[in-house]
């Protein structure tokens, strides 16, 4: 700061400060705010020259990948481990979320990058019932699926992704709200095939669906063993399977969900149906459970006794 | 001549810095900063002056009204205590806003978790899911309890670098900590949504432990029925 206001005389020595500051902001005032700033950038150099070491080591570790991706059990699902400690599918349509779910990115040896898709089991009861430790999902690489009660097709997606290139996912959703993004969904996946029509009237869409291999129902209604009775008559085939997810409180509030299960799967096997194993889905449901199991399976041999 | 002067290159001036010796005195202080320094001193040392002056030449018996309104503790001045400053609908009003930024910061962290348990699924722990099995006959269950000690759950990650293993686990933590973080935003939020009904009108009165119909840890009020018209 230079001292202008001095030789102003008295005014400029009474006014001291604001005499400086009016008088010599044009120069003075323009001198030490360049100091001033001299100074901030010294202090301010300190951790951008910190940052930048860091950046620097962070771009040392190429080498390593960020995240490792791990086949699970069933085929054509991944665990994937980094930031995330999640399962997921391989994206059939890279670059592309579905429902606003986290995708990661990994690079093979030869350069190729692999997407994989975050599955959400808060959202999907089927992710559910994999993390629960079902025994087999019967939806793998290859296999054809009807899927009753797709909604907006976030786990349709997930199914699409599984069965890969060479299987087909029929998703059946009665409501046309869901359905247009069911749809949506569907116009960026070759393998999969929406369908808007109720569940309860399989022989309106027989003619879309083949023989399939697994039914996966998730249509929350009280009468959904009948329903899926009905869809497996039509279009599963013998041996096939059908995975269920049962919400307790949908077919009875009253009871206990132990109870409501139990009465499901005697249901169930009235229609022809062997179910082989039931998981609740517990953290991520309350009262839900999924049962896996077969169809019409052939009569076992009794050759040991 | 001058000019011939200034056509003819000079070495640059370099300003002195501060020696290492005497860098724990921070910069070295050049002539206009000590003009600085200086002004503040001399403008202190004026006002205590001017201060004392004025304390040396007080009336003993003049009054102030500072001397009712404000008083010292401990030789710290302190302003006399504004109870009434807002008025109880400013105050109702105040609370009410507070209550709606704890609503928002609760909505936010539960945001905030469900996004991180998404991609959270603790794949390591043990689920407290049940699983059952269906067999035909007592052959099959036996088959079936053999191949389920057999199994394990999950594929073994053997190899996984310890810089994932550490970001994952600082993912969790992450979430641990936002749950415990919600958990207090919660309590504080019902709290103060309590304080709000009881400002209401209404006879009203607390229940005894033994009137209360489900039992909780909170306090339960109870509103006397007022004929609505």
């Amino acid at each position: 700061m230079r001292p202008p206001a001095r030789g102003r005389g008295g005014r400029g020595g009474r006014f001291d400060g604001g005499g400086r500051g009016g008088g010599g902001r044009g120069f003075g005032g323009g001198r030490g705010g360049g100091r001033g700033g001299d100074r901030g950038g010294r202090g301010g150099r300190t951790p951008r020259g910190g940052r930048g070491g860091r950046g620097g080591r962070g771009g040392g570790m190429k080498g390593g990948s960020k995240v490792v991706v791990e086949p699970h059990k069933h085929a054509g699902v991944f665990i994937a481990k980094a930031k995330e400690d999640a399962l997921c599918t391989k994206n059939m349509v890279p670059g592309e979320s579905v429902y606003g779910e986290k995708r990661v990115s990994v690079q093979n040896e030869d350069g190729t990058k692999v997407e994989y898709r975050v599955w959400n089991p808060f959202r999907s009861k089927l992710a559910a019932a994999v993390l629960g430790g079902v025994d087999n999902i019967w939806i793998a690489p290859g296999t054809r699926v009807l899927y009753l009660g797709a909604a907006s097709g976030t786990t349709v997606s997930h199914v699409s992704d599984i069965v890969g290139p060479n299987g087909l996912v029929y998703a059946v959703e009665f409501s046309h709200r869901s359905g247009r993004d069911l749809v949506n969904m569907a116009k960026k996946r070759t393998n999969v095939i929406p369908i808007i029509e109720d569940a309860r009237h399989p022989a309106r869409y027989r003619m879309l669906v083949g023989m399939v291999d697994v039914i996966f129902s998730d249509v929350a209604q009280p009468d959904q063993a009948r329903i899926l009775a009905l869809n497996a008559s039509y279009f599963l085939k013998n041996g096939g399977h059908f995975v269920i997810s049962i919400k307790a409180n949908c077919i009875d509030s009253t009871m206990p969900a132990e109870h409501v299960f139990a009465a499901e799967v005697e249901k169930l096997k009235a229609d022809q149906f062997k179910p082989a194993e039931q998981v609740t889905l517990e953290p991520f449901e309350r009262d839900h459970a999924c049962v896996v199991g077969g169809y019409r399976m052939p009569k076992k041999q009794k050759t040991t006794s | 001549m001058s000019s011939l002067r200034n056509a003819i290159p000079r070495r640059a001036h370099k300003e002195r810095a501060q020696p290492e010796a005497r860098k724990k005195f921070g910069l070295l202080e050049k002539h206009k900063d000590y003009i600085v320094r200086a002004k503040a001193y001399h403008l202190k040392e004026a006002t205590i002056a001017k201060l004392r002056e004025k304390a040396a030449f007080r009336n003993p018996d003049e009054f102030y009204f500072k001397m009712i309104n404000s008083r010292t503790v401990g030789g710290v001045h302190r302003p006399k205590p504004e109870a009434n400053k807002h008025t109880e609908e400013e105050l109702l009003l105040l609370k009410n806003k507070d209550t709606g930024y704890l609503f928002q910061s609760v909505q936010s962290e539960k945001k905030k978790i469900e996004r991180l348990s998404s991609t959270l699924h603790e794949l390591d722990n043990k689920r407290p899911n049940k699983h059952v099995y269906f067999a035909e006959d007592r052959e099959e269950a036996k088959e079936i309890q053999s191949r389920i000690g057999q199994s394990s759950d999950m594929p073994s990650f053997d190899n996984i670098p310890s810089r994932i293993k550490k970001k994952t686990a600082s993912s969790y933590r992450e979430l641990e900590e936002r749950k415990q973080r919600l958990h207090k935003l919660e309590k504080l939020y019902a709290e103060m949504a309590l304080q709000k009904e009881l400002k209401k009108p209404g006879r009203k009165r607390k229940l005894r432990e033994d009137e209360t119909v489900n039992q909780t840890s909170q306090p339960v009020y109870k509103w006397r029925a007022q004929r609505k018209r």
